[in-house]
C-alpha cells in the first residue's frame, strides 16, 4: 500500500428518497499516493461534496470500495468509522463549523477529549497546534471573535490535533476573501510540504488549486472527467 | 470519553440554558418533593406506631376475655369471629380464680382486672366524665406508663390517683409539676340498698326512686401521665388511674357498661377483661395456647399489630402512587427539555460526530445532561419535601395541642428516603433521557453540518 494510501474503486452514492433518485457518485475509481496534495474540482452537483464525505467517513457508499493507509473504510461499522474519523482522517470544511459555545482552545481540544485525552494533555496539545497555524495568542477567543481566516486555522487545527495523516478539505476558502483564501491554501500547502500530510482539497477556484496543489481531479456529473498531474 | 468530562460537558451545557435547565430541575424538584413527603408521611405514621408499641411493652402484652362477651368487638377492631373453643374446655368466667390461674402460667409477668369505673373528675370547680381504670401499683411503676410529673403510687392501698396530663388541660392546669400533692375528687354511682326495701320497690323499679347514690372519694395525686398519641386496643388507656384498694373501697357498680350485664351468668359476672403482660413476647403463643384451653378468650396485640403493618404496606403505597403522578409530569418535561435541545444544537452534534464522537459519546452526553438534571432535582426535591413536611408538623402539632394531643413526629426522614430519592429522580431522569439520547445518536452528521 504504502505509497498509495488512498484507493477508490467503482465507488458510487444514490441518494434516494421517496419521489426521486439522485446518483451523487457513479463508479468512480482514483488512487492516489501518500504525501499528495489533491484538488477535486467541478461545478456545484458534481459530487465533491460527496467523495470527500465518503473519504472521511461521515457517510458510507451505495457501492464501489474505499481505502484509506490500507484500511477499507467502505466495510467499517458505524463505531468503527467514528474511530477513523477521530484519529485517521482531519476534516475541515467551507462554514468551518466550529462549536459556537467553546473557545478557540477547546475547540481544538474536543476530538481529544472523544479519544479520552485526559484535560491537562488536552490542554497542552490543543496549544501546541494552535501555535503551529499561528494562532498561540488568541486560544481564549470564541469563534464570534475571531475572523472568518482565523476560524479556518482553528479548524485545521482542530483536524490535526489527533495527528492523522490524511486531511480532507470541503470548500475551505468559500467563505473567505481572496488573500486570506491564499493563506489558508499556503498553509495546507506546507503542511502537505513540511509534514508529509496528505491533503486532499475539494474547492471551485482551479486557478487557486493549480498554483498549489500537485494533482487535480475533475468531477463532472458524479464522474470523473479528468486526471491531471501538475506538479 | 472520560465520565469526569461528561460529567464537565453537561453542566457546562446546561449552565449555557440557565433558566430552562431550572425549570425543568425544578419540575423534578416538585415531583421529588410531593414523592417525599408522602412517603415521609407513612413511614413515620408507622413509625410512631411501632415506637409507642415497642415503648409500651405492647409485643407482651394479651388480653384475655370471656368467650362469650358478645360485646368482644370492642377490644377487637378487626372483628374475627370468635375461634371455636377446643374440645372439652367448658366456657369460663373471668373471676379471681381464672385470673389466678393465668398468673401462674410460665412466662406471665402480671395479671390484672380491666377495671373501669365511670365517674365524674372534680377539679379546679370543673367536672368530667370520665372511665376511672383500676391499675395495680406494680403496673404503674412499668414502661407500660409514662410519667411527665411525678411516679407511680407506691402501695395498692395508698389513697391516690395518677391522671393524664390532657385531662389536666381539661382542668386548664399548664404546669403539671405544680399538681403533685393537690387532692382531687371522684366521684363514683353505688347502690342505695336503702331504697330497696318493700316500701320504695314498685318506685324504684318503675324509675322514680333508682336505687342508685353517688359518693364522693378524694385523693391525692402522686403521678401525672404522658396521654397516649394513639389510641387502640391497649391494656392501659384512661385518664384516671387509681389503686385495686381504692377501688374496693369506693361504692360503684360491679360494672361500667350496662351490657356487661348480658355477660352474667348465673349471676356472675366476672370481668370484663384480664390484662396480661408477658415477661417476653416469646412466651405469647404458648401462653395463648394455655388461656384458650381454660375456655377464655385471648387477644394478642402483636397479632394485630402484623394487620396494621399490612395496613401500612397500602397506605405507602397508596400516597408513593400520588407522588407518582408528580414525577412522570416532571419526567415528560425533561423529554420535551431533550428533545429541545437536540433540535437547538444538530449542528453541533454533527460536528462532534465529525471530529470523532462515536453514537455512544453522543448518547451518553444527552444521558449524562439528563442524570445531572435528575440529580439536581432530587437533591432539592428531598431538601423540599423535607422542608415542607416540617411546616405541616408544626402547623398540625401547633393547633392539636390547643386540644390537648401531646406532640406527634407525623414524618419520618430515614438516610435511605434521602438517598432513595435522588437515586430514584436520576433512575426516572435516565429512564427520561432514553428516547432524546437515542435520537441525538442518530443523528446524520452529513445532514447536520449541511444544516446552515
Amino acid at each position: 500500500m504504502g505509497n498509495v494510501p488512498i484507493l477508490i474503486s467503482n465507488l458510487s452514492k444514490v441518494y434516494s428518497t421517496a419521489k426521486v433518485r439522485v446518483a451523487a457518485l457513479q463508479d468512480v475509481s482514483l488512487s492516489l499516493e501518500e504525501g499528495v496534495f489533491a484538488a477535486v474540482t467541478g461545478a456545484s452537483g458534481s459530487g465533491k461534496s460527496t467523495l470527500l464525505n465518503l473519504l472521511g467517513g461521515l457517510d458510507t457508499p451505495t457501492s464501489g470500495t474505499i481505502e484509506v493507509r490500507g484500511r477499507k473504510i467502505s466495510e467499517m461499522s458505524r463505531e468503527e468509522l467514528a474511530l477513523y474519523r477521530r484519529s485517521g482522517v482531519g476534516m475541515i470544511f467551507q462554514s468551518f463549523n466550529l462549536i459556537p459555545g467553546f473557545n478557540a482552545l477547546e475547540n481544538v481540544a474536543l476530538p481529544l477529549m472523544f479519544a479520552g485525552v485526559a484535560k491537562r494533555e488536552r490542554r497542552n496539545r490543543a496549544g501546541e497546534v494552535l501555535a503551529q497555524v499561528g494562532l498561540g495568542a488568541r486560544i481564549a477567543h470564541r469563534p464570534s471573535e475571531l475572523s472568518g481566516g482565523e476560524q479556518q486555522r482553528v479548524a485545521i487545527a482542530r483536524a490535526l490535533v489527533n495527528r492523522p495523516r490524511v486531511l480532507l478539505a470541503d470548500e475551505p476558502t468559500g467563505n473567505l476573501d481572496s488573500r486570506t483564501s491564499r493563506e489558508i491554501v499556503t498553509l495546507l500547502a506546507e503542511l502537505n510540504r513540511d509534514q508529509g500530510l496528505t491533503v486532499v482539497m475539494v474547492t471551485h477556484e482551479e486557478s487557486l488549486a493549480r498554483e498549489f496543489a500537485g494533482r487535480g481531479v475533475r468531477l463532472s456529473d458524479g464522474k470523473v472527467q479528468a486526471e491531471e498531474r501538475w506538479r | 470519553m472520560r465520565v469526569r468530562d461528561h460529567i464537565g460537558l453537561s453542566f457546562a451545557n446546561l449552565w449555557k440554558r440557565k433558566l430552562r435547565t431550572c425549570l425543568t430541575a425544578f419540575g423534578v424538584t416538585i415531583g421529588i418533593g410531593a414523592l417525599v413527603s408522602m412517603v415521609s408521611f407513612g413511614k413515620g405514621m408507622q413509625k410512631n406506631v411501632t415506637e409507642s408499641f415497642r415503648s409500651l411493652d405492647l409485643f407482651n402484652s394479651l388480653t384475655v376475655f370471656s368467650e362469650d362477651f358478645f360485646t368482644g368487638e370492642r377490644f377487637d377492631p378487626d372483628r374475627r369471629p370468635a375461634q371455636p373453643l377446643p374440645s372439652g374446655a367448658s366456657r369460663a368466667v373471668l373471676d379471681d380464680a381464672a385470673l389466678e390461674k393465668i398468673a401462674a402460667l410460665k412466662g406471665v409477668d402480671t395479671v390484672f382486672p380491666d377495671v373501669r369505673i365511670p365517674a365524674i373528675v372534680r377539679f379546679n370547680g370543673k367536672d368530667e366524665f370520665r372511665l376511672v381504670q383500676v391499675i395495680p401499683a406494680k403496673v404503674t411503676s412499668s414502661r407500660m406508663l409514662r410519667f411527665s410529673a411525678g411516679k407511680g403510687y407506691a402501695s395498692d392501698e395508698e389513697d391516690s390517683l395518677i391522671i393524664s396530663d390532657s385531662l389536666l388541660r381539661q382542668f386548664g392546669v399548664q404546669e403539671p409539676q405544680a399538681l403533685l400533692g393537690k387532692k382531687m375528687v371522684i366521684s363514683s354511682i353505688g347502690f342505695d340498698f336503702s331504697r330497696l326495701n318493700p316500701a320504695n320497690l314498685t318506685a324504684a323499679l318503675g324509675g322514680e326512686r333508682l336505687p342508685f347514690t353517688t359518693e364522693d372519694t378524694e385523693l391525692t395525686i402522686v403521678g401525672v401521665a404522658e396521654s397516649q398519641a394513639f389510641a387502640g386496643p391497649i391494656p392501659i388507656q384512661s385518664d384516671v388511674f387509681i389503686p385495686p384498694g381504692v377501688s374496693k373501697r369506693m361504692k360503684k357498680l360491679p360494672f361500667s357498661n350496662i351490657w356487661d350485664l348480658f355477660r352474667a351468668r348465673e349471676g356472675r359476672l366476672g370481668y370484663s377483661a384480664i390484662n396480661v403482660r408477658l415477661s417476653s413476647p416469646a412466651f405469647v403463643e404458648p401462653v395463648k395456647k394455655e388461656v384458650a384451653g381454660m375456655g377464655l378468650r385471648v387477644f394478642a396485640l402483636a397479632d394485630q399489630f402484623k394487620e396494621v403493618q399490612k395496613g401500612f404496606l397500602i397506605l405507602n403505597m397508596v400516597l408513593a402512587a400520588v407522588g407518582m403522578i408528580a414525577i412522570v409530569v416532571a419526567s415528560l418535561g425533561i423529554v420535551n427539555t431533550m428533545v429541545m435541545s437536540i433540535l437547538e444544537r444538530y449542528s453541533e452534534i454533527g460536528i462532534m460526530k465529525a471530529v470523532g464522537a462515536s453514537d455512544r459519546d453522543v448518547r451518553r452526553i444527552f444521558f449524562f445532561e439528563s442524570s445531572v438534571i435528575g440529580f439536581i432535582g432530587g437533591v432539592f426535591g428531598f431538601a423540599l419535601g423535607w422542608a415542607v413536611s416540617g411546616v405541616i408538623n408544626r402547623v398540625v402539632n401547633y393547633f392539636l395541642a390547643k386540644q390537648g394531643v401531646p406532640y406527634i413526629a407525623y414524618f419520618s426522614f430515614p438516610v435511605w428516603l434521602a438517598l432513595g430519592a435522588i437515586a430514584f429522580s436520576v433512575a426516572v431522569s435516565l429512564a427520561a433521557g432514553v428516547y432524546p439520547a437515542m435520537r441525538a445518536a442518530r443523528v446524520d452528521p452529513v445532514r447536520a453540518l449541511r444544516h446552515d
